[in-house]
């Protein structure tokens, strides 16, 4: 309760001692200040000359220097001026990032307008034909065939397809990024060296700390603020594993490559390129379950599709609402695994012979 | 302390003295629910000060939000008191609790109530003073950037939005209906709008830090039609009517068992009650300084002295006024 008392005294006397006690009261004038309960407490029993046992020594922190000399900043000024330095750049920021991101929410509202527009039944066929010509396997077909007509049965079609829609854009944009960073990196050790700390980066922030400077620079009615947060977060394996399947190329093939006069392009498409290709599916399996994993998230900012439903379900705490519609994430998680796997088996299959 | 300060009012001097000596002494555990947005945390905070600094309580704040609040009043009968409930979102379930006798309510904590509705920001009124209902944006929904900025999926307001939306025939006048995906966006849009001094209409509600921070004009939707707004809150009804939205009804509620077993702050709680436009300052004040919810309270404890002071008991008030004096 009397914590505001002790430090006051605690730190008063280093500031009194080193001669900076005028300096400090220029400041003191400020009467608005926010006052917090504890403070509020210990004026009222007007406990500000009681000596503070060594034990109790509060850490020197900024807020407790600043309650003993008022010209040091509070710990909030710090955040307020994080704010205010990026609110100062934000115009800039955004007269450079604006233009170069507007195709992504073209390509989203495109997509999203295509799927919709395109009616079940042409929709369900195409996806057919599209999964056989990636698996070979006619299992697979109509397991996604019957995945696909349960969530319709169940009404989430619309729904299912929307997030689809995004998932489609974001994880294809996520390819023709991450596999050219994944090859420079495998061919640069600075390159290497510079993209992997972003990359943790991107993996550990939560991503609603990266959303927050995103509402500020965007409009938050345009689609492209879901579609970065999605493609920030799931762009990460495909860069890592592309590095990984080119630098785990059998240093023998690429002697032999030398040794038959190779260029370096006609090394990297002919020889690393293909004998990484199961890594670089790997990661765009991976890839594709990363953002599906955001969806959610992404809906927060008005992405539609089944987070949507799943964000109701909990602010209404309507359990069934939840369930259903997380049921609907899972299995179109199932269907794009699947079909992803049985592409790179395929892959993994045509190496070995 | 408490049995000397018993026996010593007792013996002095009898029955008058008896009744406060019991009030202050029996206060016992209070849990209160803290939701999950500003001015019912400001609420909280200063609720809690009265309680522990007045009535000797012992306060645990509950961080809740109004749904999971309800229904753990529904299932466990927990936490005491809820404040800032906001009736509209709750569904059947309050007035269901209420019907049983579970739960009693004691005040309007935000008098005269919460104010809903749709809002253009001022400056686009002052440019364009043609503005001045819903019907006049309509009519020019260029001037408003042809698009509605609605709730998110999962409020009270959606749906009524949504309905109101038919009713006016929004998609033909050509204003978009934008869904938000969160409270958070639909507060960013405002300030985004603002800061570039552009057009901007949707929903909103009072009080809250943006409405406090950021000048906004309610336009009206029509006139207040109780029974249709009622029918408004329907999903997926077939004759949506246009009804401007009441004043919301935002509640102190207490359990049963709580009014029983503490009476004084039961009565404490009935009397807490927050004029919206004070709230609004106060939120726009925390919002200004950064301060947090403690911070905003205790502004509140010492800059309104006369509103609170009407709040509490004689001897409470005696206990606070040494405290702030």
């Amino acid at each position: 309760m009397v914590v505001g008392g002790l430090e006051m005294a605690t730190y008063d006397s280093v500031f009194n001692a080193i001669g900076l006690r005028d300096w400090c009261d220029t400041a003191k004038a400020e009467n608005d200040r926010p006052m917090s309960m504890a403070e509020l407490l210990a004026k009222s029993k007007g406990q500000s000359g009681v000596e503070t046992s060594w034990w109790e020594l509060p850490f020197p922190s900024l807020d407790a220097l600043n309650k003993a000399c008022a010209a040091f900043p509070q710990s909030r000024d710090v955040t307020v001026g994080v704010e205010k330095s990026f609110l100062s750049i934000k115009d800039s920021l955004r007269f450079v990032l604006d233009p170069i991101t507007q195709p992504l929410s073209w390509f989203l509202e495109w997509a999203l307008s295509l799927f919709q527009a395109t009616p079940w039944w042409v929709m369900i066929p195409v996806l057919m034909v599209i999964v056989y010509f990636a698996s070979k396997s006619w299992r697979l077909v109509f397991f996604v065939a019957a995945c696909i007509a349960f969530l319709a049965f169940i009404d989430h079609y619309e729904h299912a397809i929307q997030t689809l829609a995004i998932i489609f854009v974001c994880a294809f944009l996520c390819v023709v990024f991450g596999v050219p960073i994944g090859i420079a990196m495998s061919r640069s050790d600075t390159m290497q060296k510079l993209t992997i700390p972003i990359l943790d980066m991107l993996q550990t922030l939560p991503p609603f700390v990266y959303l927050i400077p995103l509402i500020f620079l965007f409009s938050v009615t345009e689609p492209k603020l879901y579609g970065i947060a999605i493609i920030l977060y799931a762009i990460v394996p495909v860069i890592r594993l592309t590095d990984l399947g080119i630098r785990l190329v059998d240093t023998d093939v690429i002697e032999a490559a030398d040794s038959f006069g190779m260029t370096d392009t006609q090394k990297l498409f002919g020889v690393q390129v293909p004998l990484a290709l199961p890594n670089i599916m790997a990661g765009i399996n991976q890839t594709i379950m990363m953002s599906l994993a955001m969806v959610v998230i992404a809906s927060l900012v008005s992405a539609p599709g089944l987070g949507v439903l799943v964000l109701r379900g909990i602010r209404n705490l309507e359990l069934g609402v939840g369930l259903i519609s997380g049921l609907g994430i899972v299995l179109l998680a199932i269907i794009l695994d699947r079909v992803t796997k049985a592409a790179l088996d395929r892959v993994n299959a045509a190496q070995k012979h | 302390m408490r049995t000397f300060k018993l026996a010593v009012v007792g013996a002095a001097c009898g029955i008058a003295m008896m009744a406060s000596g019991a009030n202050a002494a029996s206060c016992g555990k209070v849990s209160i629910t803290e939701m999950n947005w500003a001015s019912s945390q400001i609420i909280t905070e200063v609720a809690k000060f009265l309680m522990e600094q007045g009535y000797g309580c012992k306060v645990e704040k509950v961080p809740s939000a109004t749904t999971t609040a309800v229904a753990s009043l529904a299932e466990n009968g927990e936490p005491d008191i809820v404040t800032e409930l906001w009736l509209n979102s709750t569904g059947d379930a309050y007035s269901k609790m209420e019907k049983a006798g579970k739960v009693e309510r004691l005040a309007d904590v935000l008098a005269p109530g919460g104010v809903e509705g749709w809002w253009v920001p001022e400056y686009l009124v002052k440019k364009h003073p043609e503005l001045k209902t819903v019907k006049d944006v309509l009519a020019n929904p260029k001037l408003v950037g042809s698009r509605f900025n609605n709730c998110p999926d999962g409020w009270g307001c959606r749906i009524v939005n949504d309905n109101l939306a038919k009713a006016l025939n929004m998609k033909a006048a050509g204003v978009e209906v934008f869904n938000h995906g969160s409270g958070e966006t639909l507060a960013t849009s405002i300030a985004a709008a603002y800061e570039d001094k552009k057009p901007w209409f949707g929903y909103y509600w009072g009080p809250t830090a943006v409405l406090g921070k950021y000048k906004m004009v309610k336009l009206s939707i029509g006139d207040i039609d109780k029974k249709i707004h009622a029918n408004n809150s329907n999903k997926g009804i077939a004759n949506p009517g246009v009804s401007d939205f009441p004043p919301a009804p935002v509640l102190t509620v207490v359990t049963a068992a709580f009014k029983k077993r503490e009476p004084a702050i039961a009565e404490l709680m009935s009397k807490v009650s927050f004029d919206v436009d004070t709230m609004n300052g106060i939120l726009a004040w925390k919002k200004e300084k950064k301060a947090s919810a403690t911070e905003a309270a205790v502004r509140f404890l010492t800059q309104e002295k006369d509103t609170w002071s009407k709040w509490v008991n004689p001897e409470a008030r005696k206990k606070l006024s040494a405290i702030l004096k």
